[in-house]
């Protein structure tokens, strides 16, 4: 019992000193470190080896990018996270840096009621597609980008913005492909398949 | 005309003689359409490669919808797909026949409740053998295929004589899915001459 006592007692300390040096003395601290001085703004974190992460306020993602950019050259994805509860989109830029081989995302928070982002196709041109995607799934508008509208989808699926998470499947699908599809109760509210 | 006056004849009547020479010929003579829809596309290389090798049945992968006889439908069907299959199989020449393949084309599958996945295929067009499985293996597949070179053989497999007999049923379910008049204003863009 000592003994366990002792170790979880020494994994704690451990853990808690992990916690004070946030910026490790690695190559991705050091990125980060260098790009917190820059735009004192943003808070930012080594997840692990190459992954960092930094939160953005909203009105500053443009500037951040820019300044970003520098060090991490491509943007890989945008990724959207719908969440319901607190009303917001949050926006992941992920971006890859090839000097480096780090890759970081940069998370941003917008309201989900009139959503409204500056566009980052002037500093990455393929940003194009991938907020073109974004709008056509959740509706955000990404001001300054000539080409939103609908894109991969039916124009009918174009209005409803499929994946938001209050978009309701199940009358859609039986308006749609009718209502004979077999697996359908109206007294469950949850499906495990 | 005659005694079948009423019903369309498929077949030529000089040539009945010679049907069971036509049927075991179709049997042995599968071309499929190289038209690879959603996940069950990979599930084909291994049918076609060395292991399970389908052309010593005679079937063969075959760009032309004009010269195939069997189409796979290889997992699930959007509705954006499903233009294109509907366009493909009629471009395809009598006799044709639809092997579906997986869970997806039957009832949705793992799709059931999503909103771009046509939930039953044989709404738009008719299906003569149906592989259930998420992903059926190429064990799996070979025997949908043996089952309707068996249907062939038989005559069972008539899902083109009931495509032109109920053909106002399957278009009028195509017509409620895209809306009215999609051949003419979409299918055109992609087949000029329809």
């Amino acid at each position: 019992m000592d003994m366990n006592e002792k170790k979880v007692t020494e994994k704690v300390e451990n853990a808690e000193q992990v916690e004070e040096t946030k910026l490790p003395d690695t190559r991705e601290g050091k990125l980060v470190k260098a790009l917190i001085e820059k735009a004192p703004y943003v808070e930012g974190n080594v997840r692990r080896e190459r992954r960092v992460e930094f939160n953005v306020p909203a009105e500053r993602i443009h500037d951040f990018l820019e300044l970003a950019s520098e060090t991490f050259e491509m943007l890989m994805q945008i990724s959207i996270v719908d969440w319901l509860k607190e009303g917001q989109f949050e926006i992941v830029y992920q971006l890859w840096s090839v000097s480096e081989s780090v890759h970081a995302f940069v998370r941003t928070r917008i309201p989900r009621e009139d959503a409204k982002l500056p566009t980052v196709m002037d500093i990455w041109p393929v940003a194009e597609t991938y907020e073109r995607e974004a709008h056509e799934f959740f509706g955000i508008v990404f001001e300054g980008n000539p080409r939103l509208g609908p894109f991969i989808l039916e124009p009918r699926e174009y209005e409803k913005h499929p994946l938001r998470k209050d978009f309701n499947l199940i009358p859609y699908v039986k308006a749609i492909y009718g209502d004979d599809f077999d697996r359908y109760d109206e007294s469950k509210t949850y499906y495990v398949i | 005309m005659g005694e079948n006056e009423g019903f369309i004849n498929y077949e030529l009547q000089e040539f009945k003689l010679f049907e069971p020479l036509f049927k075991w010929a179709r049997k042995k003579s599968l071309w499929i359409v190289a038209f690879c829809t959603g996940c069950g596309g990979i599930e084909i290389p291994p049918l076609a490669t060395a292991r399970y090798d389908f052309e010593r049945f005679g079937i063969m992968p075959n760009p032309a919808p004009r010269m195939a006889d069997l189409f796979l439908i290889t997992g699930y069907v959007t509705p954006k797909t499903l233009k294109r299959i509907i366009v493909t199989y009629e471009m395809m020449q009598d006799p044709k026949y639809v092997l579906a393949h997986g869970s997806c084309p039957i009832n949705g599958g793992v799709y059931w409740d999503s909103y771009n996945v046509v939930k039953q295929l044989d709404k738009y067009i008719p299906v003569d053998v149906a592989i259930a499985g998420c992903m059926p293996r190429p064990e799996a597949v070979m025997d949908g295929i043996m089952e309707i070179m068996r249907k062939i053989e038989s005559g069972e497999a008539n899902g083109w004589k009931r495509y032109r007999e109920n053909y106002e049923y399957y278009r009028k379910n195509q017509d409620k899915l895209f809306g009215e008049g999609w051949r003419e204003k979409e299918a055109k863009r992609w087949l000029a001459w329809i």
